[in-house]
């Protein structure tokens, strides 16, 4: 009886370590943003003195005009980041899977950007896009252009940092587009081959609704990510010139230390998980729309 | 560095002789103490490091120093300050750091150290400490809460302070035969001659990127064109016609500046002045030490000081750096010791000689120190017009400032009309004035 009793405790058992890292590790933390949220909390002093102040921080955001600039600038890189990525990364990973001679050092070449520091990412493009000494405007110059004001000019601050992101994170999606392409069925492209298929019909039917699975773990990590990019924006602008390129992340960071407010960026990290776990939850339930969708099909085939 | 040695050779025997007659040890009691302290890394600071070692020389005390970058020191304190038992026995804190430090109460009055005759030296001489200096950095709980009047107190000393000048370029206003510019129409007047002048090179070299730096640039031009943020009821002001003056001052000199100044931070626009792509520079005097630095800048030698030009008023900025003993400090006598051997006229004298911003008037008036570094003498000149209050050191500052930089960054950035920014911002400043309690006892 006993014996049996301890038999089934044991995998518990076993789970328990884990389980207590998860709750230390994760859910504590959580836990205590969530709770300083609620709080009008300033750093000099400590959590217990600070006075409750319930939903106040987080009404106070949502009249806050910058705050609303900010979540508008994530928002729009973002979505020109993720999609631009996307399209150029998966794009390189048709091109380039094939047997050419010395691929593989172009595709470790392809992957180096995504390998650099990002504070050195920051710097590189910062010096890059110098009015004067910057690679881009003197090169300009000499073809006879009028030089560019890359960050200088609020439209321009947020194509350049846009641009820098896709030159830093296209390979990331580059090399899971390539893992998905590389282990593909092959049975499925020689079907498709033999029944006379052209290059692009192949891509089109075959080959992207296949590595579909992948592409949308892949977008929604790169999603994720760019909500959080932080360390190449505060290098290369600090969120100007005025808020054009200030994203959540910097803001949430100069509500914490310039402003000295850490409630109001405890809410402000909240509003970001929302949007986050809001986004995961869509693509997930559209993932599962497509699959079930699928396996339908299949199976009315296989009735027919 | 040899003159350098030389004056330490000097003050040692000096203090050896003094020495000689009898003289009981003040530091005895606090032989073998390991102080540890918090300074920034900055070029005032570095100077220190050099002097510091005869401290422990002269005293037996210890000193053990954390050095951060300035803009994490602030954190990295309120950590500190906030815990129990703190690790530093003195902290060099950013004069704005001083409001919040001491509303939360977390740094000691000095009185009791003063007064304290086993610690406070006769010859201190606290008179001859420069009084802007004292008044932005030192004081609280006077005008305003945050400035001296007769019901304030003291809880730091300026340590590696500063106040704003205008450096100029000799070779080139000598070529075109150009007045030093002393008031502020001349001075925009010639940010925007010289690139007509001299193409290809800018008039002024100013910061002006998006928040603390723009912020800073306009305040530069606010306090001498006759502007402050607030009145004396805290109501904002910021948008006034003195206001408005600033703005105007600042789109003249980046649009006259060098390309690209919409983005400049203090290093850049530095940077510009060192690389000869501008004329005349206007800004805090700590970067004075590196325009004769061969590694750093192309004109050495050519760069001439002028105090910063006057507007309605005279009124150079003030800030940088004070030293204060922690509340929860471990070591607060020795501490004391310390902050009072730094800042004596002999030690401001030694850390000036070897490149520090000194904090006495008697140390740039000192002929030795002049000799080495010429432009001494026009900063204590400068000195005596400095504004102790050409920006509020309230708790609340940090959210305006970075507003008020933003804001003008769109004018400079977006064409945003200078009227239509400052009234936003002043409408701001109002809502966080009044959260912050500001207007209890008013109406507004």
């Amino acid at each position: 009886m006993a014996a049996a009793q301890i038999k089934r405790m044991t995998p518990y058992m076993f789970l328990a370590p884990a389980a207590a890292i998860m709750i230390v590790g994760l859910l504590y933390p959580i836990g205590y943003m969530v709770y300083a949220s609620f709080l009008d909390w300033n750093p000099s002093q400590r959590i217990g003195e600070a006075d409750f102040v319930g939903l106040r921080n987080y009404v106070t955001l949502l009249n806050d005009a910058a705050f609303r600039e900010s979540a508008g600038v994530t928002l729009t890189f973002s979505a020109i980041v993720v999609v631009v990525e996307m399209v150029i990364g998966v794009g390189l990973a048709l091109l380039l899977d094939r047997n050419i001679r010395g691929i593989s050092v172009l595709r470790t070449l392809f992957i180096l950007p995504m390998m650099i520091a990002p504070i050195v990412v920051g710097l590189m493009w910062r010096y890059m896009y110098h009015p004067s000494v910057g690679i881009f405007n003197q090169t300009l110059k000499e073809w006879g252009f009028e030089p560019i004001p890359w960050l200088s000019d609020s439209g321009w601050a947020l194509t350049s940092i846009i641009i820098a992101d896709i030159w830093q994170w296209t390979p990331f999606i580059f090399i899971l587009a390539l893992a998905a392409l590389q282990s593909l069925p092959r049975t499925s492209l020689e079907a498709a081959r033999i029944d006379g298929a052209s290059g692009w019909q192949q891509i089109v039917y075959i080959k992207l609704p296949l590595m579909m699975p992948v592409l949308v773990v892949t977008a929604l990590l790169r999603l994720i990510d760019s909500f959080k990019v932080l360390e190449v924006i505060l290098v290369m602008t600090n969120g100007g010139p005025g808020l054009s390129t200030e994203i959540l992340s910097l803001r949430i960071s100069r509500t914490a230390s310039e402003f000295r407010e850490l409630g109001l960026a405890a809410a402000m990290s909240n509003y970001l998980l929302l949007i986050l776990l809001t986004l995961t939850v869509i693509m997930f339930v559209y993932n599962k729309v497509v699959e079930s969708r699928a396996q339908a099909i299949r199976q009315q085939a296989e009735e027919a | 560095m040899l003159k350098f040695a030389k004056g330490v050779a000097v003050s040692v025997a000096a203090l050896a002789m003094t020495a000689g007659t009898a003289w009981a040890n003040p530091y005895e009691p606090y032989e073998g103490t390991t102080l540890v302290v918090n300074f920034p890394a900055h070029p005032h600071y570095n100077a220190v490091m050099e002097v510091l070692p005869l401290f422990t020389e002269e005293t037996g005390i210890e000193v053990e120093v954390d050095l951060l970058q300035y803009m994490k020191m602030r954190e990295k304190q309120t950590l500190e300050l906030t815990k129990s038992g703190g690790d530093y026995d003195l902290i060099a804190y950013v004069v704005f750091s001083k409001a919040d430090y001491v509303y939360a109460d977390q740094l000691e009055n000095l009185a009791k150290y003063f007064m304290n005759p086993r610690l406070a030296d006769p010859n201190y001489d606290a008179a001859d400490l420069i009084d802007a200096y004292v008044e932005n950095i030192s004081s609280v709980g006077g005008t305003k809460g945050y400035l001296p009047g007769p019901l304030d107190s003291v809880y730091g000393i300026p340590f590696g302070s500063e106040t704003s000048i205008l450096g100029y370029r000799t070779d080139i206003f000598e070529k075109h035969g150009l007045e030093v510019p002393e008031t502020y129409d001349e001075l925009l007047d010639l940010a925007c001659q010289i690139p007509e002048l001299e193409p290809g090179m800018g008039g002024l070299s100013s910061r002006a990127a998006s928040g603390h730096h723009a912020s800073h640039a306009f305040l530069l031009h606010l306090a001498p064109l006759g502007g402050r943020i607030f009145d004396d009821q805290w109501t904002p002001i910021v948008n006034n016609e003195a206001g408005v003056a600033a703005a105007e001052a600042l789109k003249t000199i980046v649009d006259c500046g060098p390309e690209g100044a919409q983005t400049f931070g203090f290093a850049e626009a530095g940077a510009a002045f060192l690389q000869g792509r501008t004329a005349m520079f206007l800004d805090s005097t700590v970067f004075a030490g590196q325009v004769n630095d061969p590694s750093k800048s192309t004109v050495t030698g050519l760069v001439g000081w002028a105090p910063h030009p006057m507007g309605e008023r005279r009124g150079s900025q003030t800030g940088g750096f004070g030293i204060a003993i922690p509340k929860n400090a471990e070591n607060k006598e020795a501490a004391f010791l310390l902050m009072q051997w730094l800042t004596s006229k002999r030690v401001d004298k030694l850390i000036a000689l070897a490149g520090g911003n000194p904090s006495r008037y008697s140390t740039h008036l000192d002929p030795e120190v002049n000799e080495k570094f010429p432009h001494m003498a026009i900063f204590g000149e400068a000195l005596r017009h400095a504004d102790p209050d050409w920006r509020p050191i309230i708790p609340v500052w940090g959210k305006i400032n970075a507003d008020l930089g933003t804001a003008l960054s769109k004018v400079l950035t977006e064409d945003l009309d200078i009227q239509e920014a400052l009234d936003g911002v002043a409408e701001r400043t109002r809502v966080i004035m009044d959260e912050a309690g500001y207007y209890t006892w008013t109406e507004q």
